[in-house]
């Protein structure tokens, strides 16, 4: 317990929240179910041990505390309640970051349809990915890349159906003029192929395309591109999409990485993802366009004709 | 996507910023009252100009340009979250050095660690992590800058390039902030303006 200079009394992490249950583990700390003594809300306690002698913060803490500031009032962002300050066993400085809690996430909601034929029904899909669109879009309105779209940072609320984009540790502004971008981001079956090709300057289209790629996941349950290299990862892209070329995609071969693949032809994308609707499968194409200035936004994705015939009064 | 800015323009903005923070501290020296000691006061004053120890800072930290610009509307953040705190000769180094760290983690993909930054700045680097969480802290966290609020912050140092040219009355070249007696280094910010962000984000 401390008293600020307005004579307030701040309570530490350990003071003002029981720890319930592990829930996660991240790259710098662990992920707790608990519970705020003082109003007996259930929260997400975010623990991250700062690497005292050389680091300091870590920069996707920065980044993720700064941006949820910001984007935290818009329903489809998880909400940062607040950011406190403790110190572990050892006496070592921690940071707690609190957030809502929500019950499940996209990864393991998709998993619990796990039956033959036990298919997530179309309405769902459309809710939750119209909820995903609306959140990026808030995003990519604000100037914040996500760079880490996938299932599993797509947290649920199992009863409400209510989607909410997390874990913005990798996200950046990407408005102001900076440093070349690293393309060491992304997890590999949702990478964009102009990051997987060493794109140093990219745009809010890399988040498109990982939308895309949820969005087939949802359809069939499993990952459009399950590639296990930056290589398999290319090649399993160029087999369902067509080896890329300067025609369809103006600069591809003056890439860092870009290297002569083998050709070939695109495939109709209802064979990778058979049940999809017609305007389902056109707005799939428009998110899995190669050239990133064609890629959809998430503004326009929101307008397309495959939402219309959904009741967006709670969303 | 915003291109890479060219290393040439920087000692500019070295110039500029050392002149306006140098301005500013020398200011709140002559006006103590009400002004807080905290972990960013130096038990000194350090040998080293505001000028050198920025163009030491821009030598080895190799973070982008840009990095400078939002050093400088995060200090100015800091001053007016913090304004028993004014920027002053006995902490301006420390605050320097910690929010330039701050904007290259933020704003950099590719940057150096909290102990190689306290090498450049000369200080411990038990003492870099204390101030960098004071410094966090002081700002509640608020980093991110809009391009809006980035061009005016180099409009502002824009302008601070034509008071090095032909100086004026010292009053007059103070920017106060509101009714604030202390020298603030800019103006409040408006951080609602989204469309000169799309023009720019393009």
């Amino acid at each position: 317990m401390e008293k600020t200079g307005a004579g307030v009394v701040v309570l530490s992490a350990k003071e003002a929240f029981e720890k319930l249950e592990k829930v996660g583990e991240g790259t710098y700390g662990k992920v707790y179910r608990a519970r705020e003594k003082a109003t007996g809300k259930i929260v997400a306690l975010k623990k991250t041990r700062l690497h005292e002698d050389q680091d300091g913060v870590p920069p996707t803490t920065l980044r993720e505390v700064s941006i949820l500031r910001m984007l935290s009032r818009d329903p489809h962002v998880v909400s940062l309640m607040d950011v406190k300050q403790g110190q572990n066993k050892e006496g070592k400085t921690v940071l707690y970051l609190v957030f809502e809690y929500m019950d499940t996430d996209l990864k393991k909601f998709i998993r619990s349809f796990d039956q033959p034929g036990q298919n997530i029904p179309p309405e769902t899909i459309k809710s939750l990915m119209y909820q995903l669109c609306k959140g990026i879009a808030f995003c990519h309105g604000h100037g914040i890349l996500h760079r880490d779209l996938k299932p599993h940072n797509l947290l649920m609320d199992r009863k409400t159906m209510m989607l909410k984009i997390a874990d913005l540790g990798l996200a950046r502004a990407f408005t102001v003029p900076i440093k070349k971008y690293t393309h060491e981001i992304l997890t590999l079956w949702y990478r964009a192929p102009e990051v997987l090709l060493g794109a140093t300057h990219y745009s809010m289209a890399v988040d498109i395309w990982s939308v895309g790629c949820i969005f087939a996941e949802l359809v069939t349950r499993r990952a459009l591109f399950p590639g296990d290299s930056e290589l398999q990862q290319l090649l399993h892209i160029f087999r369902l999409l067509g080896t890329p070329n300067e025609e369809v995609w103006p600069g591809v071969s003056k890439l860092k990485d870009w290297h002569e693949y083998p050709q070939w032809n695109s495939q109709s994308l209802s064979t990778a993802v058979p049940g999809l609707e017609e305007l389902g499968l056109d707005l799939l194409s428009q998110m899995l366009e190669y050239e990133p200035s064609k890629r959809i936004s998430a503004k326009k994705a929101m307008e397309h004709a495959y939402f219309d015939d959904l009741d967006k009064r709670n969303l | 996507m915003a291109e890479e800015e060219s290393p040439s323009v920087m000692p500019k903005v070295i110039t500029f910023l050392s002149s306006l923070l140098e301005r500013v501290a020398e200011s709140n020296d002559h006006n103590q009252q009400h002004q807080k000691i905290s972990v960013f006061h130096g038990l000194t004053r350090p040998n080293i100009s505001i000028h050198s120890y920025l163009e030491r800072i821009f030598k080895y930290a190799n973070c982008s340009p840009s990095c400078f610009v939002v050093a400088y509307v995060y200090l100015d953040r800091f001053t007016q979250r913090q304004p028993s705190l004014p920027i002053n000769t006995f902490n301006v180094h420390r605050l320097l050095i910690t929010s330039v760290m701050v904007a290259a983690k933020f704003m950099d993909d590719m940057y150096y660690n909290n102990a190689y930054y306290a090498k450049v700045g000369g200080i411990t680097k038990i003492e870099m992590n204390f101030l960098e969480l004071d410094f966090l802290f002081g700002l509640g966290f608020h980093l991110n800058v809009t391009p809006g609020t980035f061009q005016a912050y180099c409009v502002n140092l824009q302008r601070e390039m034509l008071l090095i040219q032909q100086p004026l009355n010292f009053a007059d070249s103070t920017l106060n902030l509101g009714k604030s007696l202390k020298a603030h280094l800019c103006f409040n910010e408006d951080e609602s303006s989204h469309q000169k962000q799309q023009q720019l984000a393009v």
